[in-house]
């Protein structure tokens, strides 16, 4: 009878177990201060900001460098004393649920901060959850601000989505001309499985195709759950390519343009902007990533704004290096809060968007990149750049042009 | 013809791999009769003792494996105590569920201990070395050299001595091994012991290949039982044939069939000998 009571201990624990797991994704709220002191006297009131992302599993990390880069914007503001909205006083609470990058999870979280918060502007890092939120946004009359760069949560026409990423649209036909004048017009896709994956490759394709270059196969794989490249890249490689084109999670990435270069391979290699040239270097040397065309790493880019931001960034977060994943969502917050302040509400999402929209164009120090403006479809025009690797340093921006 | 011989190669390196964590696995299956889930991830936190043995400790890559073989050693034999000892005598279905307690325990350790994000090992042998018309590097040529000398090794073990074969006495019948005078709880704490050491030079091996991340484990465990049941449960022969025959399928059929069917093919392998051969390639006829 002991061992029966043991095992059921053991069921028990089990079972404690992974209750506990489930209640730790279900991510933290931080209680919202009703008023607070302002600095320049007098009480401040507080707006709350709301946030749903990845804050574990497997994409855990970006959501965390999102939340950052809207962190630092939020302290920045508040240690200035917070904004001024009709001659009140607003100090910005950030408040940040985890979704698990999971659309079903983004809709219930932005009830809870719609009903519970009253948050007027929800911020998302993902496109699977923006096109969730794009459901009853209107209804709810929140806006939605959208950090992702898929060019089809703009093309939706919703009137209450900010989307603060470029699309990545722009980014194939640079590239594409480069690698084509440097390396030639045959190119062999090993990009990875996931949508976004997916809608690039196509993209890409297309446009490839349209400047007289050729695909001589796709090889598609799952960058997460392949243990090794070798078999893909080798077929690949057997169909003689000038250029590999390939992207996923920068790491992954870094692999298999290493294994690239174990096999022979001697062209060049275009990347998805979701592989980050200062991720990959973590795991490549940079003198192995030679010949890569990628998204310029954000502390490469020229300019005031960027190295200021890079090294306010660095001192706040121990050293460590931000990305456009940093910086884009750090300037989308001082957005929404100047919207707030020229539209004169903090509880009306449509004003405050409007707001947003009158406030361009700025080019001034507290920003990293120049923006001119937001357009009609409502995505930010952010002028972003590309690099290839020359002999292991990072080359000349190549510019990206955005569609107006 | 250059290509198939690497993709050859290429499979060999995996079905490598695959061998010493099936081998880890089946030895267990053999002595316990149970599902051990956990024992990819077993892997896994050796593949990190081996990188943080490198880069905190600045250990060379020989000693790193060596140390991790022998830290998972230790944490298997914990393991079974822990786990599995008390519940020896519980039904089948208790051992499962707790297999799959401690599987979700190491991964949501790792996680919380180390991050999600995806870390690589110093790759120390990383030349290409070009045979014939093919390309391997050497760290490539020592997952596959090394793989077969620990088989050797472990088949030397089991044969020649004492505890090697009472191993097996446990393996083919547990009361009569017990009726004899073995000891069968020792029995179990060493094969727990050797299974995980396994386990961790594998992921030694093929860290500098790859990279180091939570899921990792769970990714080879799924692997490692399609060739248990492939070899037939507990079988060591077995083990090892069905590692090889699953790495070259896979690569072989990734390159002859579609990169997209690549785990459709080494699937349907899996239904055919199954169908021809239910109770896998070598599976043992008294139990």
């Amino acid at each position: 009878m002991v061992s029966k009571r043991k095992s059921f201990l053991v069921l028990a624990f089990v079972f404690l177990f992974l209750v506990s797991i489930m209640a730790a994704g279900c991510g933290s709220t931080k209680p919202a201060a009703t008023t607070t002191q302002g600095t320049s006297g007098g009480p401040a009131k507080v707006v709350n900001v709301g946030w749903s992302g990845p804050l574990s599993g497997g994409a855990a990390i970006y959501g965390q460098d999102t939340v950052e880069g809207l962190k630092m914007a939020v302290d920045e503001i508040n240690g200035q004393g917070g904004i001024t909205v009709s001659g009140q006083k607003y100090t910005i609470n950030l408040i940040t649920l985890d979704d698990q990058y999971m659309p079903n999870m983004t809709a219930t979280n932005a009830r809870r901060l719609r009903s519970e918060n009253k948050v007027p502007v929800i911020f998302t890092p993902h496109a699977g959850g923006v096109y969730a939120l794009q459901e009853f946004n209107l209804e709810e009359k929140f806006l939605i601000i959208a950090h992702s760069a898929d060019p089809q949560i703009a093309e939706r026409g919703n009137k209450l989505t900010f989307v603060a990423a470029p699309p990545f649209s722009g980014q194939p036909e640079p590239f594409s001309k480069v690698a084509m004048e440097k390396y030639g017009k045959k190119v062999a896709l090993v990009p990875a499985t996931h949508k976004y994956a997916k809608d690039w490759t196509t993209t890409f394709v297309s446009v490839w195709e349209k400047l007289g270059g050729q695909v001589t196969g796709n090889f598609a794989v799952d960058y997460n759950k392949e243990t090794d490249f070798y078999t893909y890249v080798s077929k690949a490689l057997a169909t003689k390519p000038d250029v590999l084109f390939v992207g996923g999670p920068s790491k992954p990435t870094a692999m298999i343009i290493k294994q690239a270069r174990q096999l022979g391979f001697k062209g060049g290699f275009i990347l998805m902007d979701q592989a980050r040239l200062e991720e990959m270097e973590k795991v490549v040397p940079l003198s192995d990533l030679t010949g890569c065309i990628g998204m310029m790493p954000l502390h490469k880019m020229p300019g005031p704004g960027v190295s200021k931001f890079v090294e306010d960034f660095k001192s706040k977060y121990n050293g460590k290096l931000p990305t456009f994943h940093h910086a884009g969502n750090y300037m989308a917050m001082k957005i929404v809060a100047r919207g707030m302040e020229k539209a004169g509400t903090v509880d009306d999402a449509a004003k405050i968007f409007e707001g947003m929209k009158q406030i361009f164009p700025i080019k001034e120090v507290g920003f990293p990149y120049e923006l001119t403006g937001i357009n009609s479809n409502g995505s930010l025009q952010v002028e972003e750049a590309g690099v290839m690797v020359v002999d292991g340093k990072y080359g000349p921006p190549i510019p990206i042009s955005v569609k107006k | 013809m250059d290509l198939f011989v690497q993709q050859l190669v290429n499979g060999l390196t995996l079905g490598s791999i695959y061998c010493l964590v099936a081998l880890g696995l089946t030895l267990i299956y053999g002595i316990m009769e149970v599902p051990n889930f956990a024992h990819g991830h077993l892997y896994m936190i050796g593949a990190y003792v081996t990188l943080f043995s490198m880069t905190l400790y600045g250990l060379n890559y020989w000693l790193s494996s060596i140390l991790a073989g022998i830290v998972l050693g230790i944490v298997g034999v914990l393991m079974e105590r822990i786990v599995f000892h008390p519940l020896r005598h519980a039904p089948s279905s208790n051992k499962f569920i707790a297999a799959i307690g401690a599987m979700m325990f190491l991964e949501a350790l790792a996680r919380v201990l180390w991050g999600s994000d995806f870390r690589s090992m110093p790759a120390v042998y990383d030349q290409v070395v070009l045979i014939g018309g093919i390309r391997v590097t050497e760290q490539r040529i020592i997952v596959i050299v090394s793989a077969i000398l620990l088989m050797l090794a472990l088949n030397l073990f089991l044969k020649k001595t004492i505890i090697g074969s009472s191993i097996e006495a446990t393996a083919q019948n547990r009361e009569g091994a017990g009726q004899v005078g073995i000891d069968v709880n020792s029995v179990a704490m060493i094969t727990f012991g050797i299974a995980s050491f396994l386990a961790a030079v594998a992921a030694a091996l093929a860290g500098p290949i790859f990279l180091v991340f939570p899921s990792m484990g769970a990714l080879i465990i799924m692997k490692a039982f399609v060739i248990i049941v492939v070899g037939g449960m507990g079988s060591i022969p077995g083990a090892i044939l069905g590692g090889y025959i699953l790495g070259v399928t896979e690569s072989m059929g990734a390159t002859y069939v579609s990169t997209d069917y690549k785990d459709i093919v080494a699937f349907l392998v899996l239904i055919l000998i199954l169908a021809v051969k239910p109770t896998g390639l070598f599976a043992e006829g008294k139990r």
